[in-house]
């Protein structure tokens, strides 16, 4: 059998057995499911608890107001005092003051003692903002149904125009999270493996096994097994995660959904699901939610384009991940034990952290100079490109991609190259003090 | 004989330093070579080149073909190392396939030592949980169960009891009498005495001394005298003149040790001629140097020549 293909084999089987990775493995996708399935579930109960006081200080302007199925109002001319003890004594789970001043400063205060949706939040707003409207119709002489006639929403789908293909595609937010959801899985994923590569060659260096093992094969044999080696421990931590957390969440779905509501409400929780995920990102609610208003989830993951994106995570995690590992394992050859690395992972792993944060700018405005250049530089791009490929990406810059991912594959070449002209020097200093002068020595030993 | 392994000319600086100075040493197929050297001699470094973990600097390295077949080499290096979470049988199998075995080659010899050596109940304990006596004695095993031709230990008896100690000396030497060639470092100078058919001294980077151990016992044992005799030491440093030197004297129940060293070719009749008008002489013998007292010999000489120039 093939030497690498042995250190390979140890270096996966040794971490797939671990109890960490096991419990890993399990507790993940239990996390996320659990994120998941907790948001639906309270996106479905709370609807129907909301039951609000209203204090109209100007009673009866409020009076039968209508919250449809979601909320239930009762519309009160009380004390502020009463209204709290009301709402103390548990009857109520809101209590929206609406002062004398309403007619000047249209605006009032709402109280709860559990967080509404913003759903719900809006929704009380639309129905007081309506009755305000409605009340006001008489001061302009115009009648109800004219009203209704008068009310004109408007709704702007948007297309993205490709100037090459002359095609247009429908956008929306979801793909663009579906990315960025990628990128981070990236940046965590590079991350916890990379150290790993790291710890594994100070675990053999500090354990003295390393001379027994290079005096058998070379030492690039060693940290290139080790490093494939541990990249197939990633990824069966991905396929694991992947698989378990839509068995979970989707049986969780089905479990849930099915019993309570018939396939039209499905769709409609389905939307405030979408909601809740979208308010945790970084755009304003009401931006997000009228877009989501228009579609399910369900039609816009469709629009995001599976395979696509998971050839791109499968390369750009790789190639990231064997950017930084080959990193890791020269810093891990140049110290004699753990501590000792803090110095050099900061300096390393600062791109891989400044791109993670730069995701964040990426995700809402996916082809800013600073997007741009930095989904072409190797250091960078394995986190941030997944962002704009998500959006979709024109014609016209396509070059892009393929620079990035040039590049991406010229320096984890050159990177594990140099790596490990240091690595086999590294391996065999004891009680050196390292720094990165000392290492680029090294390479010319 | 011919030789297994051979360096040319090596030199190798880490930096300033120069832990090896155009070094040329051949290891005659079939012996047990004793690589001996105080601390920081260039001994790692050497026995790196000669296991391929390091290049050197400058000169070649020679390994020859064992039996029309490429040679293997195996190395205990004085640091013991195994993964530490990782099964006995597991990591005894992985370290021996990767030496270039077969599975079932690696099972095979495997088996044969750990029957050998008591160890097959542990096949399934991580090494965490084992003495570290008995994780030498696991080192050991997986270091010779790869069947090579060329055996480099390094320090192997550091770790066991004198008991332990002993029974690996006798695998060394029987490994021996099956063909392997072996080269053993170590400071221990009296296993040197029982196993070793060469020696190999070296000291700053350079081989001070490289022949057969018993070449190098009467090179260094020339002129060189124990005796013990009965009488007045006065009388008998008198009676030494300058031809002869002493370099030790002890008196214990009346009688009286001396150990004499001659200056220049004179016999140990030359010796008695003189003394026997003085001294009653009770035993005279020619000294038979023991390694240590060549090492030190060699090394201290290095060391007072080169102190006066620092």
């Amino acid at each position: 059998m093939n030497k690498t293909l042995l250190i390979i084999k140890r270096e996966y089987l040794s971490r797939v057995r671990k109890r960490s990775f096991i419990l890993m493995s399990i507790l993940g996708p239990l996390i996320m499911a659990t994120v998941g399935i907790t948001a639906i579930y309270l996106s479905l109960d709370e609807p129907e608890n909301q039951h609000i006081l209203v204090i109209d200080e100007n009673y009866p302007l409020f009076e039968n107001l209508d919250g449809g199925d979601l909320v239930k109002f009762d519309v009160q001319d009380i004390s502020v005092d009463d209204a709290f003890a009301a709402l103390k004594s548990g009857e109520y789970t809101g209590l929206l003051h609406i002062n004398k001043k309403y007619y000047t400063n249209h605006s009032g205060s709402f109280y709860f003692k559990k967080q509404p949706s913003f759903r719900v939040q809006r929704k009380i707003e639309q129905i007081v903002q309506q009755r305000g409207e409605i009340l006001k119709l008489g001061e302009f002489n115009i009648s109800e149904s004219d009203y209704k006639r008068i009310k004109t929403p408007f709704e702007m789908a948007t297309f993205k125009f490709d100037s090459i293909s002359n095609d247009a595609q429908e956008t929306d937010i979801t793909p663009g999270l579906v990315g960025f959801g990628f990128s981070i899985l990236i940046y965590m994923f590079i991350f916890m493996y990379s150290v790993q590569v790291m710890r594994g060659v100070i675990e053999e260096k500090s354990n003295r096994v390393i001379e027994v093992i290079i005096s058998s094969v070379k030492p690039f044999q060693l940290m290139t097994g080790k490093i494939i080696g541990i990249a197939a421990v990633g990824l069966t931590q991905f396929l694991l995660w992947t698989i378990l957390t839509f068995t979970l969440v989707g049986g969780a779905q089905y479990a849930l959904l099915s019993s309570k509501y018939s396939g039209n409400d499905v769709s409609r929780q389905m939307n405030m699901t979408t909601e809740l995920k979208q308010s945790m990102a970084a755009e304003t609610p009401e931006a997000l939610t009228s877009m989501s208003d228009q579609n399910n989830l369900f039609t816009q993951l469709k629009r995001v384009n599976f395979p696509l994106m998971l050839g791109m995570f499968l390369f750009y995690f790789l190639g990231g991940y064997l950017l930084y590992s080959a990193m890791m394992a020269a810093v891990g050859s140049a110290v004699d034990n753990d501590t000792d690395t803090q110095q050099f992972i900061l300096p390393i792993t600062f791109p891989l952290l400044l791109s993670y944060v730069a995701s964040f700018v990426i995700f809402s405005n996916p082809n800013s100079p600073i997007a741009v250049w930095m989904s072409i530089i190797p250091f960078t791009s394995p986190v941030t490109m997944m962002v704009r490929i998500a959006f979709g990406i024109e014609s016209g810059d396509m070059w892009q991609v393929w620079l990035s991912m040039f590049l991406l594959v010229a320096t984890f070449i050159t990177m594990i190259w140099i790596a490990s002209k240091v690595y086999r020097t590294g391996i065999l200093m004891y009680g050196k003090k390292a720094s990165f002068k000392e290492m680029i020595k090294w390479l010319k030993y | 004989m011919a030789a297994i392994l051979s360096v040319t000319n090596i030199s190798k600086s880490f930096g300033e330093f120069v832990a090896l100075d155009n070094v040329s040493l051949a290891i005659e197929s079939g012996s047990i070579l004793g690589l001996l050297g105080p601390n920081g001699a260039g001994k790692t470094t050497l026995i790196r080149i000669l296991t391929g973990i390091t290049g050197p600097d400058s000169g070649s390295v020679n390994l020859f073909e064992h039996n029309h077949k490429v040679t293997r080499i195996s190395y205990l290096p004085e640091e013991r190392g195994l993964y530490k979470s990782m099964k006995v049988w597991e990591q005894a199998l992985y370290l021996t396939q990767l030496k270039g075995l077969s599975r079932i080659e690696a099972t095979t010899n495997l088996k044969l030592w750990f029957d050998k050596f008591q160890m097959s109940e542990w096949l399934n304990k991580p090494v965490d949980s084992l003495s570290k006596g008995m994780q030498q004695r696991l080192q050991f095993v997986i270091t010779v169960a790869s069947k090579p031709d060329l055996l480099i230990l390094d320090e192997p008896f550091s770790g066991f009891d004198p008991v332990n100690a002993d029974i690996i000396k006798n695998e060394i030497l029987a490994l021996s009498e099956c063909g392997v060639t072996i080269v053993l470092s170590t400071h221990n100078m009296s296993s040197v005495e029982q196993l070793c058919t060469h020696i190999c001294l070296v000291n700053r980077g350079k081989i001070m001394i490289n022949n057969h151990l018993s070449e190098v016992r009467s090179q260094y044992g020339k002129n060189q005298f124990e005796l013990t005799f009965q009488g007045s030491t006065v009388a008998f440093a008198n009676a030494l003149g300058h031809r002869f030197e002493l370099v030790s004297l002890a008196t214990k129940n009346e009688i009286h040790s001396a150990q004499i060293k001659t200056h220049g070719p004179h016999s140990a009749n030359e010796l008695l001629r003189a003394l026997l008008p003085y001294v009653e002489l009770k035993s005279l013998k020619e000294h038979s140097p023991s390694m240590n007292d060549i090492f030190l010999e060699v090394v201290n000489e290095v060391q007072l020549e080169s102190t006066p120039h620092e």
